[in-house]
């Protein structure tokens, strides 16, 4: 009997596990449509075309008095911030006593293709700033950046400083040139003016692509393997529907904003060498003097951390903080890690700096 | 990986022929045709040199799709044998067993994983995939275009049309923002 095929019986037994899971995971998991991904209480103190400023209600009394404004990528939607109540950026900081705004850029229609950083920072992030600002009673606000958000943010420090009492940035997109991750190196060769011009904002589906092929095996086939194998474990389930269904929403990018992103970021790299202009103002970042918390991710594949970290050194800031953290670019934002390590460092470091 | 030089030739060839009779037919038409034809369909006969330009030069413009498509397929398929070669010199012969087949799972994805992103960090395969995105943005265009033409024809706003729309929108909302800042004395014109 040469050509006798040996299976571990273990083996067998491992995979008819599997197939059982596979069969057993409708009754088990929800589908993506029947998971509403709010999570902790907001109400839209404020909206202006496509855009809402949402304030969470507090969970314990206050303990700073500056505000704190989160503006959030472009790319996918806000509620990765708060995706999970364990897991929840924004239900952490507001245990911490701190006042959480959030700008949600909504989803950008056929009608907003024109609009660029000029309608971005001098017009939405500066009126969502005034109306904290007038709302809380503070002359500045603490401003949160993350992932593309940190790049509008950094623009908007570095023309209105005065409304900025400290800036926290979290793997922003700054010197493109020196990006080394796929998205840059797709970028940097993408005739964006055409793309623009054919049809108008990015379509979702680009961006789709640019998910498929960051760790695909790792992503598109180990990650659902491991999914059917915890198919039992209740908690395991819930969180990866969760992330499944934030991955898969991603909204459009109104045309101009992308046009120049994709140019002045990645193909000309002029923000870091403060040549970028937005409506006709040229962005120094040697204006940005607030005290300046910048947080990167060692394994971040989305922004690499050679892209985040020159912001560190490009300002004038004399108090300044640049944290790396062993983790990835969401892992950063929301994960067990993020709970235990970098949230807990991010509130000490804001409570210092903030009014009582 | 660019179109033939003699696939070129016969394209353009094939593109004069084209256009030249469709011009002659329509001029020398053209006296029946504006007896015949009237209102919108007159403007649909006008067009119909319009489309069938499009027509040609969309076949134009697949062929250099196809080309950067067969040449993106290429490179995935290239990638993907490289890395199945790794992987059989790295794993000659495990026994079938639980651990030893997780184990190999683990070398598998690592192989492939490095694999392929080292392809999605050349600079040859970001070149490629700009001008395959290029190629099919150019379909689209002709695509664009002729569905404006039939919109034209029927008097329906076209692409253009609406996004002139929008432009003069998005400029007006800036105007009426720069002018609620002012009359609310938040501040001065330029915004700050």
């Amino acid at each position: 009997m040469a050509n006798e095929i040996k299976v571990d019986p273990q083996m067998l037994a491992e995979f008819i596990k599997l197939n059982k899971n596979i069969l057993e995971a409708p009754n088990l998991a929800k589908s993506l449509d029947e998971v509403d991904l709010e999570v902790t209480p907001y109400e839209v103190v404020y909206s202006e075309g496509k855009i809402r400023l949402l304030h969470f209600n507090s969970l314990v009394q206050r303990q700073l008095k500056t505000p704190l404004v989160i503006a959030y990528a472009l790319v996918n939607r806000f509620h990765i911030l708060d995706i999970h109540p364990k897991k929840s950026w924004v239900k952490h900081l507001l245990n911490q006593g701190i006042d959480v705004y959030l700008i949600d850029w909504g989803t950008p229609t056929q009608i907003n293709r024109h609009e660029g950083f000029d309608d971005y920072v001098n017009g939405y992030m500066d009126n969502c700033v005034d109306f904290v600002r007038k709302e809380t009673l503070s002359d500045a606000v603490s401003l949160q950046g993350y992932c593309t958000g940190g790049t509008l943010s950094t623009v908007y420090s570095a023309l209105y400083p005065k409304k900025v009492k400290n800036l926290t940035l979290t793997a922003p997109v700054i010197d493109g040139r020196r990006d080394s991750t796929v998205v840059s190196n797709l970028a940097k060769h993408m005739d964006v003016d055409k793309l623009v011009d054919t049809v108008g904002n990015m379509p979702p589906e680009l961006m789709y692509y640019v998910f498929s092929i960051l760790k695909p095996f790792e992503q598109g086939f180990e990650k659902y393997l491991n999914f059917f194998k915890n198919i039992h474990d209740q908690e395991y389930v819930e969180n990866f529907i969760r992330v499944e269904k934030w991955v898969s929403d991603t909204p459009p990018i109104p045309g101009e904003l992308y046009r120049q992103w994709i140019k002045d970021i990645y193909q000309e790299n002029l923000l870091i060498n403060n040549k970028m202009y937005v409506g006709g103002r040229q962005v120094s970042l040697k204006n940005i003097s607030m005290p300046l918390l910048t947080q990167v991710a060692v394994g971040d594949h989305l922004v690499s951390p050679e892209c985040s970290m020159p912001i560190h050194y490009a300002v004038s800031s004399e108090d300044k903080t640049l944290k790396i953290y062993p983790t990835g670019h969401v892992g950063m934002i929301a994960s067990s890690f993020s709970q235990k390590k970098v949230l807990p460092e991010f509130a000490k470091w804001l409570g210092e700096r903030s009014e009582k | 990986m660019s179109i033939p030089p003699d696939f070129k030739k016969s394209l353009a060839n094939y593109k004069h022929n084209s256009l030249f009779w469709t011009d002659l037919l329509y001029l020398m038409s053209n006296r029946q045709q504006s007896l015949a034809a009237t209102g919108p369909f007159r403007k649909f006969a006008i067009n119909a040199k319009t489309l069938s330009t499009e027509t040609i030069e969309i076949n134009e413009d697949m062929a250099e799709f196809n080309t950067r498509l067969s040449g993106y397929y290429k490179q995935l398929s290239d990638t993907w044998n490289e890395a199945q070669k790794e992987y059989a010199r790295k794993v000659p012969e495990l026994p079938n067993d639980v651990e030893h087949m997780e184990a190999s799972k683990r070398i598998w994805i690592d192989i492939f994983e490095n694999y392929f992103t080292r392809l999605f960090d050349s600079a040859e395969f970001a070149e490629n995939f700009g001008k395959l995105v290029s190629s099919e943005l150019e379909i689209a265009k002709h695509w664009n275009n002729m569905a404006s033409t039939l919109l034209e024809s029927a008097n329906m706003p076209t692409k253009k049309d609406m996004d002139e729309v929008y432009k003069e929108l998005h400029s007006l909302r800036k105007r009426v923002a720069k002018l609620e800042k002012i009359a609310n004395k938040g501040g001065t014109s330029n915004g700050q």
